[in-house]
């Protein structure tokens, strides 16, 4: 793959939640508010790269039965690091996301990227694959509890953005709303790129 | 026999690393870990036992010594004399680890202002609970030197249904703290006072 490439697929071909179809537990447990959402992404986009760049440095030497242990070592290492920066310098967001922080460590797409990317190419272009799938699933948390937000709580980012007599729709907010949001998402871009004619579903 | 040696190796090597990173972490975070704690969880759960602003007494620390760590303690000062303090205990046997419980108490009365729950880490929805108001104010106005039972084992204290394992702990918690009281008060106030002058 190209540079260029490995720098975009994470923007769509392979954007997490929705092409890549993992991370599916945090992207509808943590998007009730685009607070929230952006701090996961946060987390998992450093968790991500950093995990894919020791990967690959290591990956001439871990010795292939050993391998998921090792990548799992590694990953739960920078999670739990990821989590005690944030008790320290952002305690607030730490206790709105909760356990869904540890969780990280058993989200898919660490590992994910890790066995199919990071243990088999250089360091440099396993931590732009890290950044590209972060951000990509970063943008997806944001757009998913925007709409969340905004219809289940009338608020962006904490700021009222609706007019005075909005009712908010509550279940948005609340788990019903987030498996909506999430197929409704699906769906469309499933049409999209349907429409133009684009592979996406992997074989 | 060689590959088993160079699996062993490399995973061990792994291992040691990381827990060398995550000890150091750690270490160097933990100051700043508590000082948020205390201003996010503490300071609030010490308005609500002694009905004053959390500014007033977060300074108002001292650490007590449990044996396996140590915790903070709180204390509030009227005309001179100490007269509430706030002690910190882990409860034992909670479903997922232990809960940390805070127990406010009026000194001159020799009773309880209170309960909080400080940490968890039980089920939402079901351990967690023993958060809610309802459950803790059983505590209120409690003797602070008679042990806590809960009503199943012949006490006074009401379960949360369906979560035995993380009422069992808070009563775990409160005892450690009446213990606590009847056998090192002294200590205590003394660690008090020689923080004061």
């Amino acid at each position: 793959m190209s540079f260029k490439k490995i720098l975009f697929h994470g923007l769509w071909k392979d954007l997490p939640p929705f092409r890549l179809v993992l991370g599916l537990c945090p992207a509808l447990a943590v998007t009730s508010s685009v607070e929230n959402g952006l701090g996961m992404g946060l987390a998992v986009i450093f968790v991500l790269v950093f995990s894919n760049m020791f990967i690959a440095m290591l990956r001439k030497f871990i010795p292939d039965k050993v391998r998921i242990a090792s990548f799992i070592v590694v990953i739960a290492t920078l999670v739990v690091i990821v989590e005690m920066t944030m008790k320290a310098f952002f305690f607030p967001l730490s206790q709105q996301l909760g356990i869904y922080i540890p969780l990280i460590v058993v989200n898919c797409i660490i590992l994910g990227r890790a066995e199919a990317f990071a243990s088999r190419n250089p360091v440099l272009l396993s931590m732009v694959d890290g950044l590209s799938v972060g951000v990509g699933f970063t943008i997806s948390l944001i757009v998913i509890s925007s709409v969340r937000e905004v219809l289940g709580a009338g608020t962006w980012f904490g700021l009222r953005v609706v007019w005075d007599g909005f009712e908010p729709f509550q279940f948005m907010v609340r788990a019903p709303g987030a498996f909506i949001c999430l197929g409704v998402f699906l769906g469309l871009m499933n049409a999209y790129s349907r429409k133009r004619g684009e592979l996406f579903i992997q074989t | 026999m060689r590959d088993i040696l160079r699996l062993v190796v490399v995973l061990s090597v792994i291992c040691g690393v990381s827990s060398a990173a995550l000890t150091l972490t750690r270490h160097s975070l933990a100051e700043r870990i508590e000082k948020q704690s205390d201003l996010y969880v503490r300071g609030p759960a010490l308005e609500r036992l002694f009905a004053r602003p959390a500014g007033d007494l977060l300074d108002n620390k001292v650490k007590v010594d449990l044996g396996e760590q140590l915790y903070p303690a709180f204390y509030v000062r009227e005309g001179g004399q100490v007269t509430g303090l706030a002690l910190e205990a882990p409860g034992t046997g909670g479903y997922a680890g232990d809960i940390i419980i805070m127990i406010g108490i009026d000194l001159p009365n020799e009773r309880m202002l209170g309960i909080e729950i400080i940490q968890h880490s039980e089920t939402p929805g079901v351990g967690s609970r023993v958060e809610k108001a309802s459950f803790r104010k059983q505590w209120v106005g409690l003797p602070i030197l008679e042990p806590v039972r809960l009503r199943s084992q012949g006490g006074q204290i009401d379960a949360i249904s369906g979560a035995t394992y993380s009422s069992k702990a808070v009563v775990n918690g409160t005892n450690r703290i009446i213990e606590l009281v009847s056998q090192h008060k002294d200590e205590i106030l003394a660690a008090i006072e020689a923080k004061e002058n």
